[in-house]
């Protein structure tokens, strides 16, 4: 394969990628469906922030967040059913089992986990170290400018944590799992190493204190636009939306089977922040996972960060045989 | 033990007639390219057919098995295709309930360590949670005017009594190390075995009576 040149590289060349907004297939149909699947993602998203906005105080819960991101979930999954980007990731009894049971480690385990040494622990160890209180500057702001600060705060550190693990090598290793899926659906976003979710949901933001109602609406604004990133749905996104948010599209390219592609579109939601650092590219891809799209099992994701590490491990540290010099 | 008593969880057995006239090599023959998937081996021996599968393509129609054995036999109503096929997405689904209780259940436990370790410290006198109590209590809440103006509803104020307080932060930890998603994705999966081990029976019995016609 040639690969496509994008700035200083040159991506496509181990696996097929297309680059380039106007290469990208448009959804196909009558003018409902259109209409549908243009602005089925703008209306999501301020839908949302209205009802947060304005919903009173026996609503805003987090209960209510918990019951809206079920719905919506299950209303995507149907969205896939009928409108599907790929018929090759169509989703499957063996992939809906196994995207579930990360969704369940996530809401389990690791939730448990989270309690002992997640990163509210650790800030409050670090508070309380160095004896420092939540910096409150921000309550005082105008509800929505606190939401987006709190969405970004927490996607700019995860920009940092993804760009991280795939350019140091003891954190690609629990991430790489997560690229060997090999279909983007609404619950791939939880398949990985439990080693790397825990890292990937690490976070700043309980330094700084927020109105409750405005991590609701980060919430929403969160789960409306980063939904996206995982899902087998072909939508007509607005151009603005495109520029600024992360898309299947951009996801995709970062999933693909050509390496050089996958050190793109680090972002969870705010793809700006990609385009900011100069590692953002425009395109999408079919073709996913590593190893050429092997699918790796759920027991061998839950050891290969470890066995792979070791091996690494032998091979730097290990016995070297002697080589043989030259007698003179 | 007589494993053929459990298998079923497992295992998927079952039979299709062969269409008249359709010798083994014949079938075995439209049955071929269902085996030449990523990850696939298979061996041709007379009237049998074994087949193992290893890092299986997310879209290979057989993809929850990972080995079986498909034999022809000779029925009173003419040759059928017998196939006994093992899964281990079925075992893992089977047992995945289990999983779930056994987290929902260490949440549990977890929750009343805890819960006496904060009793002790209080009785010795230190709440760990005392300065944190009294820096919320401090905290002024207010709405910038902006919102103010467009409507959007005050926050609560934290609640000045002792009692509620309490009520409120013994609900917080309950919910820290609350059994309930365990539950939750214990019937889940429960739900989804079920789904599996039917939907997947009739999936690959229709797989090979098409390809046997030859419309697969």
């Amino acid at each position: 394969m040639d690969g496509i040149r994008v700035g200083n590289r040159v991506i496509g060349t181990q696996g097929p990628v297309t680059v380039g907004w106007e290469n990208i297939p448009k959804v196909e149909g009558g003018p409902f469906k259109l209409f549908f699947f243009t602005y089925f993602q703008p209306a999501v998203l301020f839908g949302l922030i209205l009802f947060w906005y304005y919903a009173p105080n026996s609503i805003a819960k987090g209960t209510t967040a918990i019951y809206i991101g079920i719905g919506f979930k299950v209303l995507l999954m149907a969205l896939e059913w009928i409108n599907p980007r790929y018929a090759s990731w169509q989703l499957t009894w063996k992939e809906l089992a196994t995207d579930l049971f990360y969704v369940g480690l996530g809401y389990t385990v690791l939730k448990t986990l989270d309690n002992y040494i997640g990163d509210g622990v650790m800030i409050e160890a670090i508070q309380h170290a160095f004896d420092f209180k939540n910096v409150t500057w921000f309550t005082g702001l105008p509800l929505l400018l606190q939401a987006f600060l709190i969405a970004f705060i927490f996607d700019f550190g995860q920009y940092w944590m993804h760009r991280g693990m795939h350019n140091w090598y003891p954190l690609w290793l629990p991430h790489s799992v997560h690229h060997y899926i090999t279909q983007l659906n609404i619950n791939k976003g939880a398949v990985g190493n439990p080693v790397e979710l825990f890292l990937i949901g690490l976070g700043v933001g309980g330094f700084f204190d927020f109105l409750p109602r405005a991590f609701l609406l980060a919430g929403a604004i969160g789960m409306s636009i980063g939904v996206y990133q995982h899902i087998n749905v072909r939508f007509n996104s607005p151009k603005w939306w495109r520029f600024l948010f992360n898309t299947t599209e951009h996801h995709s390219l970062h999933h693909s089977q050509d390496y050089e592609a996958t050190r793109c579109n680090y972002s969870n939601s705010f793809i700006f922040i990609d385009r900011m650092f100069g590692t953002c590219i425009d395109g999408e891809a079919e073709m996913l996972g590593l190893e050429h799209g092997r699918r790796m099992s759920i027991s061998e994701q839950m050891t290969y960060p470890f066995t792979e590490g070791w091996k690494s491990l032998k091979e730097r540290f290990g016995q070297q045989q002697p080589t043989a010099v030259p007698a003179e | 033990m007589n494993l053929r008593l459990i298998d079923w969880i497992w295992c998927i057995r079952g039979s299709v007639p062969l269409a008249p006239g359709q010798t083994s090599g014949d079938a075995f023959g439209k049955l071929e390219p269902l085996f030449q998937k990523q990850g696939t081996t298979h061996e041709r021996a007379g009237n049998t057919l074994t087949f193992r599968k290893k890092d299986q393509a997310a879209q290979d129609k057989m993809s929850i098995f990972e080995g079986g054995v498909l034999q022809i036999e000779n029925s009173a109503g003419g040759p059928v295709l017998r196939y006994v096929m093992t899964s281990r997405a079925l075992l893992f689904c089977f047992l995945a309930p289990l999983l779930f209780l056994a987290f929902a259940q260490l949440n549990i436990t977890l929750g009343k360590m805890d819960k006496q370790a904060t009793e002790a410290a209080k009785k010795a006198g230190k709440d760990p949670d005392a300065k944190k109590k009294a820096d919320e209590e401090n905290k002024e809440i207010k709405l910038n005017p902006i919102d103010k103006m467009l409507g959007a509803p005050e926050p609560e104020k934290p609640k000045k009594d002792g009692k509620d307080k309490a009520g409120d932060k013994d609900k917080k930890e309950d919910k820290k190390y609350s059994p309930t998603s365990g539950y939750v994705f214990t019937g889940i999966f429960a739900a989804l075995y079920l789904i599996g081990r039917i939907l997947e029976d009739w999936l690959i019995k229709r797989l090979f009576r098409k390809s046997l016609l030859g419309e697969g």
